[in-house]
């Protein structure tokens, strides 16, 4: 049985509608008007104990609002979750037993107090047994390298400090569905790896299931095998990560090292297969559709201008394949 | 409901440790809060210029009175202080989601996070007043009578945290929602007098809608035994009826306020 059941949930905001200066002010206050916004619309979804999850769309799709209803934070217009067995919305304090969450630069932390004392609180409240406490401690500590943090007040630490304590904090009482809203925000490259490194660890180790939201698309390449991906609030891919380059990730894109150029093949007629994204004396730079190209045509389409002396070829990555869905680029088949 | 409590304390202790941390402002609220009740005695001692008594309650007894209420608003500082404002600190700011998530009544963390150097201020001097207006009054401080004021005391302080906290589910709409509270809990002075000298209305206002008469007015009666009250034996009754409502409403607000989300 799937440890998250999502099924045709919808949530409809209501935005009061106002009009402008004061007068129109002063009429919202007698006569509001409401205007619906639909920003969730009716998506479903299973995810499986252990599952790495990248739940990923651009600013306002529905991804924060999908996540506040997963949490339970917020209620569902239509629709259900159940989250191992519990609606979240129903059974609140059952469901944030058993879960964690971390939103983006909010802290579950107590500002004023040195880590090692919110941790005792986490401990307290989550009614953590005194041996998963010291063991999660330990290995935290080391995987994380707390060490030097835990006696600091959580105000003193610098914000990659600070998200790595939010990171433990998170997974002390080995919560079973954990949230990740944007958890490497802000940060520097080393902490974002060692945050990675940590999540997949206890994945494998506790089978913990972690969905993940991020803009930061290498926490998706690196942590994630299933992606969901969310536009105008449906769901509009949802499926293997590397199905997902495969299906879309049509182009290739191959740099040329060139010499003795006879003229600009920008401006020289050429196949609209392909597109040169850079030219100068000494390079170029094309992106090709690999399904209707081979590199061989591309190599003998450019020799006619020019001598070429290296070649480097690299695939569409995750981030350039959703730039170009964003932009509507690639239509949904 | 056990657990529960346990957690309220040891958020409180945590709270009182944040506190520590900050000796100096610490000081600072609590000397101000004395200036400014030492300030409010002049003007009760003023008023007993021009006269010798206020509906029959002279200078010591009115002292005695305005001290058992300081007294009731130390425990609600001390305890329920953080409600009041949670539009401004805590929802407008979205740090309350955090609070939404955590395997505890959200009522219970927002409670805990009383942090205030004020209630010290207010206990000291309201310890002061009433030994040294009963000592005046020549009123024998028994242990039945010391067990008592505290009795009162503390459940005087749960009656106005309570009547905070039902006010402070303005904070779900609005970010000014410790003006809200603030407008209520002032209605508290009104208890810091006699209640012979208000009108029906005023009477009604403060023994039944906001009884705030009962964390002053009638513990005080009982102890000047000025008449016999039974009374008093309903006060540990209203604590409880307040402490439901609050309960209840915030529940509502919680359930209203994830439905729409902000």
């Amino acid at each position: 049985m799937a440890i998250i059941e999502v099924k045709n949930l919808v949530k409809k905001y209501k935005i009061s509608e106002k009009e402008n200066g004061i007068l129109g002010y002063i009429k919202h206050l007698f006569h509001p008007k409401y205007k619906e916004q639909i920003a969730v619309n009716n998506i479903s979804f299973n995810i499986e104990k252990g599952e790495l999850v990248g739940y990923i769309g651009e600013n306002g799709a529905g991804k924060s609002t999908t996540i506040k209803m997963l949490t339970g934070l917020l209620t569902p217009t239509s629709g259900q979750v159940v989250v191992n067995g519990i609606v979240p919305n129903e059974k609140r304090i059952l469901n944030n037993k058993q879960i964690g969450a971390v939103f983006g630069q909010k802290t579950q932390l107590w500002w004023d107090l040195p880590v090692i004392e919110s941790f005792k609180l986490i401990k307290k409240m989550y009614e953590i047994p005194d041996e998963d406490y010291k063991n999660n401690l330990k290995k935290f500590t080391k995987i994380l390298d707390l060490k030097d943090l835990l006696d600091k007040q959580v105000k003193n630490l610098s914000l990659g400090q600070k998200m790595r304590c939010e990171i433990a904090a998170t997974f002390l009482h080995n919560p079973k569905v954990v949230y990740l809203d944007e958890p490497t925000i802000g940060l520097d490259i080393l902490v974002k790896e060692n945050i990675r490194k940590f999540i997949k660890d206890i994945n494998k180790e506790q089978h913990t299931t972690v969905i993940l939201t991020t803009h930061d698309l290498k926490d998706i390449e690196e942590v994630c095998d299933r992606i969901i991906l969310i536009d105008k609030g449906t769901i509009i891919y949802d499926g293997e990560k590397e199905v997902f380059k495969n299906k879309y990730g049509k182009h290739i894109i191959a740099e040329f090292i060139i010499q003795n150029k006879n003229s600009n093949i920008t401006v020289e007629t050429i196949e609209e297969e392909f597109e040169i994204i850079e030219e100068n004396e000494t390079s170029i730079k094309i992106k090709f559709n690999h399904e209707r190209l081979t590199i061989i045509d591309i190599v003998k389409s450019i020799s006619k201008y020019c001598e070429i002396l290296d070649m480097h070829i690299q695939e569409e990555g995750l981030e350039e394949i959703l730039k170009e869905i964003y932009r509507g680029e690639l239509i949904n088949d | 409901m056990i657990r529960n409590i346990k957690l309220y304390f040891s958020f409180l202790v945590a709270s009182l440790k944040r506190m520590m941390e900050y000796r100096v402002d610490c000081l600072v609220g609590m000397v101000s809060q004395i200036a400014f009740q030492i300030i409010e005695l002049v003007f009760i001692w003023i008023i007993f210029q021009h006269t010798d008594n206020i509906a029959g309650w002279n200078f010591e007894q009115l002292l005695l009175l305005y001290g058992i209420m300081m007294l009731s608003i130390s425990i609600t500082d001390l305890l329920f202080d953080s409600t009041y404002d949670i539009g401004k600190r805590l929802i407008r700011k979205g740090k309350f989601d955090t609070i939404l998530l955590r395997p505890v009544h959200p009522l219970i963390s927002v409670l805990g996070e009383s942090e205030t150097s004020t209630a010290l201020g207010y206990m000291i001097l309201s310890i002061v007043l009433i030994v040294s207006m009963l000592i005046k009054l020549h009123i024998s401080i028994t242990v039945l009578l010391i067990i008592k004021i505290l009795y009162f005391g503390i459940l005087g302080g749960f009656i106005i945290g309570g009547i905070q906290t039902i006010f402070s589910i303005a904070g779900f709409w609005t970010y000014k929602s410790n003006e809200v509270v603030w407008s209520v809990f002032q209605l508290h002075k009104l208890a810091e007098y006699p209640i012979e000298i208000y009108n029906r209305f005023i009477r009604i206002l403060i023994t039944i809608i906001l009884p705030f008469a009962f964390a002053s007015y009638y513990p005080a009666v009982d102890y000047l035994e000025i008449e016999q009250n039974y009374i008093i034996y309903i006060v540990p009754l209203i604590t409880i009826i307040i402490w439901i409502i609050a309960v209840s409403v915030w529940n509502w607000a919680l359930k209203k306020y994830r439905s729409t989300g902000n």
